[in-house]
């Protein structure tokens, strides 16, 4: 049984951890090659949009963004001609496939048609216009994920032929590794490797014509608990594409990643296969790791944990930190954990014999409370629970997750085997600066010397 | 296409002032060209309050997107302990229905929970346009909250993006007791520098604003507070009691300082950025005459110069009658360093590409170094009025090379990002370890920049860098090209961005 945290004084003041849904729905379509988002909204807003194609690593030869930029008189007296004039201008600019047309809250408020100003400029464009309202109001980032990608179902052409050994990923970037592309990444060499085919990645790099092409997947994976159980449910009943792996935690460590790797050879017929992958990647994960054992046993072997994430990574995390760290999670904290998620946790935890304390939808207030309501040793988190955990003396922080302090250039999966040791790399750094010498005695031995 | 045909504007500030005030020249940013809007420059300012809780009247991304730049960076920078930045969450129903009970119930437990000295209301576009009436929702239980109140109406649509800082300045005054004897005699000495934001000072860099907080002291003086880098209710309060005030420059800090004035009679020095030693000495005296130390400050300055004398005149005689181009992206920078070139170093600057937009913004600026006799020139090129490019993009380079043509580089040092390739030696003040750039330090600081530029000069700019910054099959882009980077006052891409903390650099 869960220990559910609650505080009294949180329903109406939270300190938020999660962006609008203006941010989840231009962080889907930021992922698509070649579009242009023209965002009906002031000026401010766009800087949501760039935020989003942050998120992709889109650098700035790539984005084509085009704002409003509305004030105060087009509240009053509307700004369709605005959005007109601002369409064709990107539509000559850009020359893009695609030109989504998105309504921030405060086109959204004053009732602006954006759908009503596509359809009558369409005729016009070379460009296919596709309206979005996405007021901010509509909810968290997640749930604009799931706005997002509900939008590209007109896009998807139905099909009565299905590619059995293919599958489309779903909610990629609703993961909260800073480098996400990379688990994303393994997804898909590890799928090639079984010889399934990936049709379409929802989205990350992706074309317009493999969106319009998902619907002759063989089966849909998601690669996050975040904002797209809804959409996934749409494919399967509009276009009869089966989810797969739904039930299971994500392959973060090594017990994780074979779970979720059996399931997948059973379902392409490739178990041998996959007994081979896993046999394979755990020995040369666990030749790396018996160089470091005698610093990463003692260290972590009941080491007294806080854990703070999203659904993603947090559900999936726990087993490796338990059983194969032997570390003891007394406080699991999410940002954000829809019903379907909770479910998986409340099942791991059960198998493992744990009841943490848990706090679900967190807030920044409701991270500090939760840890000073715990004694740990250690914070597996980000910089908001680095920050926090410092203030409250907490010794050992992680800055694994986003937004992380930590630069990194070489791209870091946290998903499969690398992604076990990338993880274990950054706890090694975090833990030994946490207990290195911080200053020099310089004055002390200097005078020593002199005298 | 000849640099003739590529040119928008060329001449002096004064005339594309006048054309601008004549509608005769475009001012308005293109709709690839957005910068940040007033909700974001508003909370810019009140990050900088101690002990102070913003609630975001709105959905959850305005409150979350501030917090996270904002405040994450002066935790890591600025030894900030994290500081909350709240949100009323707006929701769907509350669109229909009005967040008056989202209000009330927030400040109520923001009183609770974190015991503010003042609680700021800040609108966004949604409860804007709604019309919650937040100003009657905050009257209404002002009796019953301990801390102080302030509402900064600051939708996003209300105003260009630097409206936000003149706003919450001229409300910080409603927090200001009027001047009373007994303060006024224990603040003769004390100055305050207004216009500060965001937060407290790095820790580990040497700013602009350390530094002039070092010449205050210098000449004897104390700075009471810094409004609002790093202030609490209790500097508030006492604020109008100082001698001066001292504008960090004629932009930012001038609405604050003008409304003192108004109000409470608190005297303003306000001149241009303290860039060059001109300009230093021109800020300090006008502070010293208010506080009655003409004397020290004379004393001080002859000392802070004796410090750097040697060094900056074997630089500065390198300077004179050499070129200064100086990028235009950060106006008020850009005109404050054109002062500083000619006025100190004896150059000619160019300012390249002043976006014609700036000179509605900047109108104290210009007013003052048109005042001041100084009329530099302006270059303005087509790609920084193109829809989708901007300042360092491709166009713009490509003009500027075309300007420079065959130019002698011994003859011509470009200030700018040093993500432009100008084939100049170049000059990038923004970098960090190029600072202070203020006072007496600054000014040697810069010309042994300019030099070092000239003494490298014959090293041709990194092959790495510039495809770095100008792929070769870079296309068309938007708002997100460089804008951020080059026109922002941060060195070494400091915010906290999006993804996977790569620093941002490109694309934040």
């Amino acid at each position: 049984m869960l220990e559910q945290l609650n505080w009294k004084h949180n329903n109406f003041s939270k300190d938020p951890l999660l962006s609008c849904a203006l941010e989840g729905v231009t962080n889907v379509l930021a992922g698509i090659k070649d579009v242009c988002i023209v965002i009906h909204s002031p000026q401010g807003c766009a800087a949501t949009v760039n935020s989003s194609y942050d998120q992709h690593e889109v650098d700035f030869t790539n984005r084509k963004l085009a704002c409003t930029r509305l004030f105060e008189r087009d509240i009053i007296l509307g700004a369709t001609q605005k959005l007109e004039d601002m369409i064709k201008q990107a539509d000559a600019t850009y020359q893009s496939k695609i030109i989504f047309v998105v309504g921030t809250c405060a086109a959204d408020i004053i009732g602006e048609d954006i759908e009503a100003v596509c359809r009558m400029l369409q005729p016009d464009m070379k460009a296919r216009l596709i309206p979005i309202q996405a007021g901010g109001f509509r909810g968290n980032s997640y749930e604009g994920i799931g706005m997002g990608l509900a939008a590209l179902i007109p896009i998807i052409k139905p099909s009565h032929m299905k590619i059995n050994n293919s599958v489309n990923l779903i909610s990629v970037q609703a993961n909260c590794n800073p480098t996400w592309w990379a688990d994303l990444e393994w997804v898909k060499e590890t799928l090639e490797k079984l010889d399934v085919y990936i049709q379409t990645v929802f989205t990350h790099e992706t074309e317009i014509s493999q969106i319009e092409e998902a619907g002759v997947a063989g089966a849909n994976i998601l690669l996050s608990h975040e904002g797209s159980f809804a959409f996934s449910k749409n494919l399967e009943e509009l276009h009869k594409i089966p989810l797969l792996l739904s039930d299971l935690p994500f392959p973060v460590g090594f017990i994780n990643t074979a779970r979720w790797l059996k399931r997948l050879g059973e379902h392409f017929h490739k178990e041998q296969e996959v007994e081979e992958l896993i046999h394979r990647e755990e020995k040369r994960i666990t030749d790396i790791l018996r160089k470091r054992a005698l610093m990463m046993i003692p260290r972590y072997r009941n080491c007294r944990i806080a854990l703070s994430a999203d659904s993603t990574i947090g559900i999936s995390i726990v087993r490796m930190l338990f059983e194969e760290l032997e570390m003891i999670p007394e406080l699991l904290i999410f940002k954000h954990c829809p019903e379907s998620a909770r479910r998986i946790l409340e099942e791991e935890l059960s198998s493992m014999k744990l009841s943490p304390k848990v706090v679900w939808e967190a807030d920044g207030y409701q991270i500090k409370k939760a840890l000073e309501s715990v004694t740990v040793d250690m914070i597996i988190g980000s910089s908001w629970e680095k920050y926090i955990g410092e203030e409250l003396g907490i010794k050992v922080i992680v800055d694994a997750f986003e937004p992380s302090n930590r630069e990194v250039y070489v791209n870091e999966s946290y998903f499969g085997y690398d992604g076990m040791l990338h993880l274990l790399q950054v706890f090694a750094n975090d833990w030994e600066r946490a207990f290195r010498s911080k200053h020099i005695s310089f004055e002390k031995y200097t005078a020593k010397c002199g005298e | 296409m000849s640099i003739e045909e590529n040119v928008v504007f060329s001449g002096k500030l004064s005339t594309l002032y006048q054309m601008a005030k004549e509608g005769k020249i475009k001012t308005t940013l293109q709709g690839s060209h957005t910068r940040a809007c007033k909700f974001w420059t508003a909370m810019k300012i009140l990050s900088g309050l101690h002990n102070t809780i913003v609630i975001a009247h709105g959905p959850s991304g305005c409150a979350y997107g501030v917090k996270k730049a904002y405040k994450l960076t002066n935790s890591r920078n600025s030894g900030s302990p994290y500081e909350a930045v709240l949100t009323t969450n707006i929701e769907m129903k509350n669109i229909v229905y009005g967040g008056e009970k989202e209000l009330v119930g927030a400040i109520k437990e923001i009183e609770k929970k974190y015991n503010p000295d003042i609680i700021v209301i800040a609108t966004s576009c949604a409860t804007g346009i709604i019309g919650d009436n937040v100003d009657d929702i905050i009257n209404s239980i002002s009796d019953s909250v301990s801390a102080e109140m302030l509402v900064i109406h600051c939708e996003g649509f209300s105003g260009e993006y630097r409206s936000g800082f003149d706003l919450v300045f001229r409300q910080l005054v409603k927090l200001m007791n009027p001047p009373t004897p007994e303060v006024k005699e224990r603040l003769k000495h004390s100055v305050n520098i207004v216009g500060g934001k965001m937060g407290p000072e790095r820790t580990e860099v040497d700013t602009d604003v350390k530094e002039l907080v070092r010449l205050v002291e210098g000449m004897g003086a104390k700075v009471h507070s810094i409004i609002a880098a790093d202030c609490s209710l209790k500097e508030l309060k006492e604020a109008p009691s100082v001698a001066v005030n001292c504008a960090l420059c004629m932009d930012i800090g001038y609405a604050l300082g003008k409304e003192m004035e108004e109000v409470f009679r608190t005297p303003m020095n306000s001149t241009i950025l303290p860039y060059g030693i001109k300009a230093t000495e021109s800020w300090l005296l006008q502070a010293a005459k208010y506080l009655h130390m003409e004397e020290e400050a004379k004393a001080f300055m002859a000392e802070e110069y004796e410090s750097v004398r040697v060094e900056y005149e074997a630089s500065k005689k390198k300077l004179e009658g050499k070129i200064g181009l100086i990028e235009g992206h950060d106006a008020v920078k850009s005109l404050s360093i054109a002062h500083m070139l000619e006025k100190d170093f004896g150059m000619r600057p160019i300012i390249y590409n002043f976006h014609p937009w700036s000179t509605e913004a900047r109108e104290t600026s210009i007013d003052y170094l048109l005042e001041a006799k100084m009329d530099p020139e302006i270059l303005i090129t087509k790609g920084t009025l193109a829809f989708g490019k901007y300042e360092s993009m491709k166009q713009t380079e490509e003009e500027l090379l075309e300007f420079l043509g065959g130019i002698d580089e011994n003859c011509v040092v470009y200030f700018g990002s040093s993500l432009s390739f100008p084939n100049i030696p170049l000059v990038d003040l923004n970098a960090i370890l190029n600072r202070p750039r203020f006072g007496y330090r600054g000014a040697l600081k810069v010309a042994e920049c300019i030099n070092k530029s000239f003494d490298y000069s014959y090293r041709p700019r990194s092959t790495l860098a510039k495809k770095m910054v100008f792929p070769e099959k870079s296309g068309l882009t938007s708002l997100s090209s460089l804008t951020q980077k080059l026109s922002q006052d941060m060195p070494d891409c400091t915010m906290y961005g999006k993804g996977g903390g790569r620093g941002r650099c490109l694309n934040s």
